[in-house]
């Protein structure tokens, strides 16, 4: 007579809030912030689109300190989020190939960083330079 | 100077035990076992089975990170026995349990009859596009046509991705990480013509897409075969799939 009796065991509870997957939970909760920021966005271009005094009462909550505080929070997690993003992008597109050779997945992730860098620093100054001359 | 006598230092290991005939349920058991600074843990593990308790149950074969057979949490990290040392863990008790995710049949050894259904799922074989008679000679390929699928070959099937997937820990059902390595080896070959089948195979919710890119399958990988990348390449594949059915060629879904 088998005495096969396969026991099995469960997949623990919390194994999102440990090591070494709490850097995947991290770099997934930090998309929320990704969307609460898309969503303030968002929020300016519909006031924007009710008139000049619904603009006004928006600009005047992004000043307080409260939104303030809370936009560094969202900038550090977006920054995170961004970072962690491009440390999987290696793994998720299809293998570069370059001269024959394979391009290290440390590189992808490095050009895409700097890319990512340069873009924002140059959409910054397009900000800049159109606020100094409106 | 005999192996046995350079073993100077010793290291407690919390073996993880489970017998079907007399336990309920796993427990784990401690050996302390000397050890010199060229072992591996499956040399310890040996050496518990011939000196300690004959009747510790696990898996090995070639001892060289080849077969895939001696997979094992290591301090709750999926590692092929054969390829950690000792030394490595010391200072403190270290802790051997069976793959994650899978059932235990005893002590260390797991079930492997499902992983295996999900290689053959993918026909994990080459069917040639044309196919010819052995007198017209070997199908040909360029070193960058290999360059494409090469380091998916690699695979060993040790499951060791399988048991740092969460996915697959929550559905076992999920085709899961090896699988799709071996898949996308063959769909990735010049020389094959079954790249549909195969896909028809992985469109599901246990196919791709239960995925969400933890990425841990592929930092366990003792062969580095990157089976994250070839889980994520076919999501794009899969997603083609979907929205140009319907004007590919050959029969419809």
């Amino acid at each position: 007579m088998s005495e096969r009796r396969p026991f099995h065991r469960p997949q623990p509870r919390y194994w999102w809030a440990h090591k070494p997957y709490l850097a995947y939970t991290l770099r997934e909760l930090t998309g929320v912030a990704v969307a609460l920021y898309a969503a303030i966005l968002l929020a300016g271009l519909v006031c924007l689109w009710r008139g000049p005094q619904a603009f006004d009462v928006y600009r005047k909550i992004l000043a307080s300190k409260g939104s303030l505080l809370v936009h560094l929070v969202l900038l550090a997690a977006v920054l995170w989020h961004v970072i962690t993003w491009f440390q999987i992008l290696p793994k998720t597109m299809p293998k570069l190939i370059l001269g024959g050779r394979l391009v290290p997945p440390r590189s992808v992730t490095a050009i895409a960083l700097v890319l990512a860098f340069f873009c924002s620093a140059g959409l910054l100054v397009v900000v800049i330079v159109i606020g100094a001359l409106s | 100077m005999p192996d046995s006598m350079r073993r100077t230092k010793s290291i407690e290991l919390r073996v993880l035990r489970y017998r079907p005939a007399s336990d309920r349920e796993p427990a784990f058991v401690s050996y302390v076992v000397p050890y010199s600074d060229d072992m591996s843990v499956l040399q310890a593990l040996q050496s518990i089975k011939d000196a300690q308790d004959g009747s510790l149950s696990f898996r090995w074969s070639c001892r060289m990170a080849v077969c895939g057979s001696c997979g094992m949490m290591i301090n709750g990290e999926p590692k092929l026995a054969c390829n950690t040392f000792v030394r490595d863990l010391a200072g403190k008790a270290a802790v051997i349990e069976p793959l994650q995710n899978f059932p235990i049949e005893r002590d260390l050894v797991v079930t492997v009859g499902d992983f295996v259904k999900k290689i053959e799922s993918i026909y994990p074989y080459i069917m040639p596009k044309v196919a010819k008679p052995i007198e017209d000679g070997a199908y040909l390929q360029t070193p960058a046509q290999m360059m494409a699928y090469e380091s998916f070959s690699d695979c060993i099937n040790c499951m060791l991705c399988y048991a740092a997937c969460p996915q697959f820990g929550a559905n076992p059902d999920f085709i899961g990480p090896g699988a799709m390595a071996m898949l996308q080896r063959y769909n990735s070959d010049s020389r094959d013509g079954g790249r549909q089948l195969r896909l028809d195979q992985i469109h599901g919710e246990d196919g791709v897409w239960a995925c969400t890119a933890v990425g841990m399958c592929s930092d366990v990988c003792p062969k580095q075969v990157d089976p994250a990348n070839a889980v994520n390449q076919n999501k794009t594949n899969s997603a083609l799939d979907f929205f140009l059915r319907a004007v590919r060629p050959g029969p419809r879904p």
